[in-house]
């Protein structure tokens, strides 16, 4: 009995792959048939992929900016720090018409601002304030100029809730933040420009003409959108109120102990911001209370409206290309019964004139597919130049699945039809 | 997957007398033609052994390639039964019928019917390529069989590079090269100059002395000639069955 049972799992074993061998010639065969029919009819061959390839492109293009898009904001509005939240005169993510009306009603938010909710907030792990000098002023050493430097005046509490941090070094002190000291901490392009070979602390740089002493080196952070991140100089907030702005226009960042009193904490501020601006029940807030979560979900949600048009995009062009193709395939069907026939005459089965059609109509969108995929890689990269987008691999990939599914859904009708053809009939027609 | 290797037919409807590769009974082949039904094959019966040479000879229309294509398994009787091996061929599956195509049976026609865009060598390497051969053991099948037919120093023509002879040498070497039971050629010649005709049949002689059973149609009585046993067919019927040698 055991040895019969061998016997017969060992036949077994050698149909399998026998089988498993054919199927690859075959697939072979099917896949070098649909490529010299790409290359000998160049134009019908590219109007055929047109569907096909436009999808593709859309397709990897949406996810490419969605993609530059999450990168960006990941880097850089939830890099907020942990459990943070801002108060700022606007909402950072709003729509239009918000955005107007903000501009109209919003307060800004002010020095008494800031020290009113450090003594009277409870339960906060740490409040800071940020304000920028504007216009933005250059910055000099010895002889050498940076224009456009980013200058922020800022509490020494806030090198513990923002991206900034020290890499040699340190960040400026309370004593000297309580005495306006003319000290400041900067970003690697600096170092870059002015100390390429020395070391920059207690050397003394002049911001906006006023001379100040470095006292610590942020860690290099890199740029976005072509933007640099790292081309900054942070000096205390007092400071920048001694020599710059007398009443700064700032934005208040506080950090809960924990993500779960974040939510209490910003009702805690809203309470307190209405009073202050003395604002009635049914009146909507004049100020902004920005969370990286809150950001994010108006991120995600703008995100997914371009997905959903994206989508909406390429199901339209892939069953249209899709349907294209499935046209060829039966042309194709039709000009070669003859060929059909004198396969089956030499002993092909239904399922192997089903797969030969299969895989070319396969092998033909996927085609399409590769295609669409270069001519994406190089949209993307031209959106990148002046907006943001980044191939995702898992792009890639789709885009292949998706446009070879296309051609594999689509090829079956037309390959039904070739494999139920008679024998004898398909051979009668002329080839 | 269920592999071809297993679902070979195997009902054993009938024993046929040891020897007997063919048995037609009472075939009938009838197009219906919406007015008139035309009768391309009436009642025909006939037995064909291992090792047999046989003619099927008649007038153009008299119904041979109708017959050559029900013994090929191309196509189906309207009538009467029809064994091949043993098997009754109508009682036979799609891909069972293939499978007799593919294994049994090495067809030759008129026409060569090659696949225009593949090499002689990938023409002969087909048959091969569905009873799934493995690699190796298929090219040096198809090596040899092209070089069978005279053929081993083009493997790499296609059809249009070939000549009519050489085309119908490829077509018998594809025939071949799965070592059917049975030979079947539909008026090989037919499109051929009658020296190259020559040529093509005088490997038919070569073949059917090598052991290989061969049933031939032709209109031809040199070529007829070469052959054991004469069936005659006349309006679908057999008018005469002789043996000549
Ligand atoms: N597909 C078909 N439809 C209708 N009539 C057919 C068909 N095939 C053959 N016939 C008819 O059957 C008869 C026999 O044809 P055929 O077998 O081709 O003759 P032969 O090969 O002896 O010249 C002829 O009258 C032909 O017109
Ligand atoms: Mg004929």
């Amino acid at each position: 009995m055991a040895t019969l049972a061998r016997a017969r799992s060992l036949i077994h074993e050698r149909a399998r792959r026998l089988e498993a061998a054919s199927f690859w010639v075959m697939a072979r065969e099917a896949f070098w048939i649909a490529l010299e029919g790409l290359r000998t009819h160049k134009l019908r061959s590219f109007l055929t992929l047109l569907g096909v390839v436009i999808a593709t492109t859309t397709l990897i293009v949406v996810m490419s900016i969605i993609n530059g898009m999450n990168l960006y904001i990941a880097d850089h509005i939830a890099n907020l720090g942990a459990n943070v939240f801002v108060l700022s005169q606007y909402n950072w993510a709003t729509s239009d018409e918000e955005w107007i009306r903000e501009r109209h009603r919003n307060k800004p938010i002010l020095m008494d601002d800031y020290t009113y909710l450090r003594d009277v907030l409870s339960g906060y792990k740490n409040i800071g304030a940020s304000a920028w000098v504007q216009p933005s002023p250059q910055v000099k050493y010895k002889n050498q100029i940076i224009y456009e430097v980013n200058v922020t005046g800022e509490t020494p509490s806030i090198i513990e809730m923002e991206q900034e941090q020290v890499d040699y070094g340190r960040f400026f002190s309370e004593s000297e933040y309580e005495h306006s000291a003319s000290v400041c901490f900067i970003g690697t392009d600096l170092v870059e420009k002015f100390f390429p070979n020395v070391d920059p602390i207690d050397k003394v740089i002049f911001v906006g003409g006023q001379p100040f002493r470095v006292v610590g080196v942020a860690k290099h952070i890199g740029s976005t959108l072509g933007q640099s991140q790292d081309n900054f100089v942070q000096i205390p907030l007092t400071t920048l109120q001694k020599l710059f702005s007398a009443r700064p226009r700032m934005n208040i960042h506080i950090q809960a102990q924990d993500v779960r009193q974040m939510a209490a904490l910003e009702d805690q501020v809203r309470a307190v911001m209405r009073s202050r601006h003395h604002l009635p029940y049914k009146e909507p807030d004049d100020f902004g209370l920005n969370a990286s979560a809150t950001i994010l979900g108006v991120w995600e949600q703008l995100t997914g409206s371009i997905f959903a048009g994206g989508i909406g995009i390429v199901a339209v062009f892939m069953v249209v290309g899709g349907i294209v193709i499935m046209n060829i395939m039966l042309a194709s069907v039709t000009e070669r019964t003859h060929e059909i026939g004198i396969r089956k005459s030499l002993g092909a089965r239904r399922r192997d004139i089903l797969m030969q059609f299969v895989i070319e109509s396969a092998v033909m969108a996927a085609t399409g597919g590769l295609i669409g995929i270069l001519l994406a890689i190089g949209v993307a990269k031209l959106v990148d130049v002046f907006f943001t987008a980044s191939v995702p691999v898992k792009a890639i990939l789709i885009g292949i699945a998706l446009s070879t599914s296309v051609g594999l859904f689509f090829g079956i009708y037309p390959a039904r039809q070739a494999a139920k053809l008679n024998p004898i009939e398909a051979l009668r027609t002329d080839g | 997957m269920s592999s071809r290797t297993l679902t070979a037919p195997l009902q054993q409807t009938m024993t046929p007398k040891d020897g007997v590769i063919i048995r037609t009974e009472n075939l009938w082949k009838t197009y219906d033609m919406g007015a008139v039904q035309v009768h391309a094959l009436c009642d025909v019966s006939f037995d064909i052994e291992r090792g047999e040479y046989v003619a099927i000879m008649g007038p153009s229309g008299s119904g041979k390639s109708t017959l050559m294509n029900l013994i090929g398994c191309l196509d189906t009787p309207t009538q009467g039964k029809y064994w091949l091996n043993g098997r009754l061929v109508s009682e036979l599956s799609d891909d069972e019928l293939a499978y007799i195509r593919n294994k049994e049976i090495g067809f030759v026609f008129q026409t060569f019917n090659l696949l225009s865009r593949a090499t002689a060598l990938h023409n002969v390497e087909l048959p091969l390529i569905y009873s799934g051969t493995p690699a190796a053991e298929r090219l040096e099948r198809a090596r040899e069989a092209l070089r069978k037919v005279e053929l081993g120093d083009r493997m790499h023509h296609k059809p249009n590079e070939l000549s009519g002879g050489q085309r119908q040498r490829v077509a018998i070497a594809r025939a071949l090269v799965n070592e059917p039971s049975i030979i079947l050629a539909d008026e090989p010649t037919g499109n051929l100059d009658s020296a190259t005709g020559d040529e093509i049949m005088n490997l038919f002689d070569r073949l059917h002395q090598a052991g290989n059973t061969i049933v031939l149609v032709t209109h031809e009585h040199d070529i007829a000639a070469r052959a054991h046993r004469i069936i005659h067919i006349r309006d679908g019927k057999v008018a005469r069955d002789e043996r000549v040698k």
